[in-house]
């Protein structure tokens, strides 16, 4: 069996907004990765995707606000951890990074190596500047990357060179796990191929031991992650390896999901676009049973009076819903005919 | 690189023909006030002259001496040539002195309130708008109306307040003057004294009036600084508070180094109400005397020395900033 590498119980984070009300983004989530395992989260907007991002850091700063449950990473617990701890030994170290937005998060007034030696200064301060420019180099140059690109400031780069370069920055000190929130979605399609062969050079060559990886774009996970994870109004709603989760989704929403995915062969424009209507809850009263019923069209008055558990099936596959697989396929199938 | 130096080449050309227009201007506009000075300073020679051909006579001779009688044009070229050796004639208010005299006494008293002045107040300024960005709550809530109060308080009613206030109720400062009026200029302690206490008002009225203006802006910035990506990335990383805080401040002080480069330009204009209040012998007294006795060459000169002091200064803000920020510099070489 593999060593897990981090296992998160049942956590719980808040958003606390300026009129003092609490807004639960992630709800009691719990999942767990093995080495050299990654994992793809998919959600519409609102979901609770980016939220669970930065939840899974340990480092918490208003607005967002830890709840309770467990962040185990490589054997400990960090959110038993005080932040500065957390800050010094985790953040960057065991647990990075990569932002959404890759095109704002390097300062535009400091070049790309001053800004490494002031990451690597803040975990490991008897490093001399020397060796931090010769590990920056070696990295960059086995990662693909222009060595010049070093001395430049963000500016100069354009924003698939930038995107990379973030990238590099948060895996320099190998971290255990690589959290990574649409590191592709800005970019065109060629720098995105770049950034996901980059993601899979980083996790060939053992520089981090896993990864979560965050987006909205579905068939970039089936060829990305070998897990992928439905998230519904902070909540998981369906669990399973890659290929199941693409071709055979369970859950309504993960089932709507999919149905929503636009691929561009003939015939699309003749094709009737499926969506799935309304939109996410609000997560200030979200509803008392399944957070998805409103929404579902296979809902029944009762989906709405308890809270639902997750069920597990098959191999290795869970999802959150009062029907059962056999129910539910046969709703799936007679829709079709 | 080349881009970067034709840009340069172009700032410059541009800054050649500001230049001359500027001189134009300021050597024809002050003549077009009406009066005729030479008639002032005639009036003034021939008291108790009786002789009508005398008074004529010594008219033509003074007509001649400034140069009246030449057409519009001769006289911009002689003053032209004479102002790029540094000479800018002889004063018609305070005749004989030269023009060039009255200036270089005046600056040093303008140079000397002034730049220290400003440069505290944008000091000091800039650290409170940014504690208050950083500390928020409380010092923000206290800080952010009494800036707002003080830069929106002019110039004359800040100094009116404080001349009121500390002079003439409290009589702690002198009203006016630059020292003592019973006093030689030397290097007596007694003098030195004079010069700080009568120091105090003008400066402070100055410093005051920045510190309001500066903070506010710092503030913003910071806070906007505060919020940019960046920063979550940094925290995100692991880099320390005190790295974060000091990247927010370098990036949030740039954009305050025009106001600063700004308000050494137009230091001199600048000094005018400070100066005329509290009387302080520099530039600005000696502008406003000029404007008032038509004394072209003397206003000439002033207001070509404000004229240089802003071209320069603009010009250093474009330089240095290509200098301190990769930004701006990417922005010049792409123009």
């Amino acid at each position: 069996m593999r060593n897990t590498i981090l296992e998160v119980r049942d956590l719980r984070t808040k958003y606390i907004t300026r009129f003092r009300e609490d807004i639960y983004a992630v709800d009691g989530v719990s999942l767990k990765i093995e080495e050299g395992k990654s994992l793809g989260v998919a959600g519409e907007s609102g979901c609770g995707k980016s939220t669970l991002a930065l939840s899974l850091m340990g480092y918490y700063f208003p607005p967002l606000h830890y709840t309770s449950g467990d962040i185990i990473v490589n054997g400990r617990n960090i959110t038993a951890l005080d932040p500065d701890t957390t800050r010094k030994n985790v953040l960057g170290k065991e647990v990075a990074y990569i932002p959404q937005a890759a095109m704002n998060a390097l300062n535009p007034t400091r070049r790309i190596i001053k800004f490494i030696q002031d990451v690597i200064k803040a975990h490991i301060p008897e490093m001399s500047k020397q060796e931090v420019r010769e590990l920056a180099t070696e990295r960059f140059r086995i990662l693909g990357l222009p060595e010049k690109v070093l001395d430049q400031y963000a500016v100069e780069l354009s924003g698939g060179m930038k995107q990379r370069t973030v990238i590099a920055i948060s895996t320099i000190l190998s971290p255990k796990v690589l959290i990574a929130d649409e590191p592709s979605s800005a970019l065109d399609v060629t720098s995105q191929k770049m950034v996901i062969k980059m993601l899979r050079d980083l996790m060939e060559k053992g520089y981090i031991k896993s990864m979560i990886f965050i987006t909205h774009e579905l068939p970039l996970l089936y060829n990305v992650t070998d897990d992928i994870m439905v998230m519904y109004a902070g909540q998981i709603v369906e669990r399973g390896s890659a290929k199941d989760m693409v071709f055979d989704p369970k859950h309504p929403y993960s089932k709507g999901l999919m149905g929503s995915i636009i691929v561009p062969e003939p015939g699309t424009r003749e094709l009737e676009l499926v969506a799935i209507p309304g939109t996410p809850p609000n997560l200030k009263n979200p509803p008392k049973g399944c957070r998805f019923a409103p929404r579902c069209k296979y809902a029944e008055d009762e989906c709405l009076l308890h809270e639902i558990k997750m069920k597990t099936f098959g191999e290795g596959r869970e999802y959150r819903c009062k029907f059962s697989i056999d129910y539910l396929t046969e709703k799936y199938n007679n829709g079709k005919s | 690189m080349s881009g970067y130096r034709k840009y340069f080449t172009k700032k410059i050309l541009w800054f050649a023909v500001t230049f001359i227009v500027a001189v134009l201007l300021n050597f024809i506009l002050p003549r077009l006030m009406p009066g005729d000075p030479v008639a002032v300073i005639v009036s003034k020679n021939a008291q108790g002259m009786s002789e009508s051909t005398a008074v004529i006579e010594m008219y033509k001779q003074y007509a001649e001496e400034f140069g009246v009688n030449d057409p519009m044009i001769v006289q911009f070229f002689t003053y032209f040539k004479n102002a790029l050796r540094g000479d800018f004639g002889v004063s018609f208010s305070q005749y004989p002195r030269k023009v060039s005299n009255i200036i270089s006494e005046a600056v040093w008293w303008t140079v000397g309130l002034q730049l220290p002045a400003i440069i505290f107040g944008w000091l000091i300024g800039n650290i409170l708008g940014a504690l208050a960005a950083y500390l928020k709550k409380g010092f923000d809530k206290v800080l952010m109306p009494v800036s707002l109060f003080l830069s929106s308080i002019p110039a004359f009613g800040m100094a009116v307040i404080l001349l009121v206030l500390f002079a003439v109720k409290l009589e702690i400062a002198p009203t006016s003057g630059g020292y003592g009026f019973d006093m030689i200029p030397n290097f007596s302690w007694s003098f030195i004294r004079s010069i700080i206490s009568h120091y105090q008002l003008p400066f402070w009225s100055i410093v005051i009036y920045i510190i309001g203006g500066q903070a506010l802006g710092m503030r913003s910035m910071s806070i906007y600084e505060l919020n940019a990506d960046y920063v979550k990335y940094s925290r995100f990383l692991g880099i320390k508070d005190k790295k974060i805080v000091s990247y927010v401040f370098r990036n949030a002080m740039l954009p305050q180094i025009t106001g600063l480069a700004l308000s050494l330009g137009v230091m001199i204009g600048g000094a005018l109400v400070a100066e005329i209040i509290f009387s302080y012998p520099g530039l600005g007294t000696t502008l406003l005397a000029a404007i008032t006795m038509a004394d072209y060459p003397l206003l000439s000169a002033t207001t070509l020395i404000i004229t240089m002091m802003v071209l320069i200064t603009t010009f250093a803000i474009d330089f240095v900033y290509g200098v301190v920020d990769p930004r701006v510099k990417a922005a010049q070489i792409d123009s």
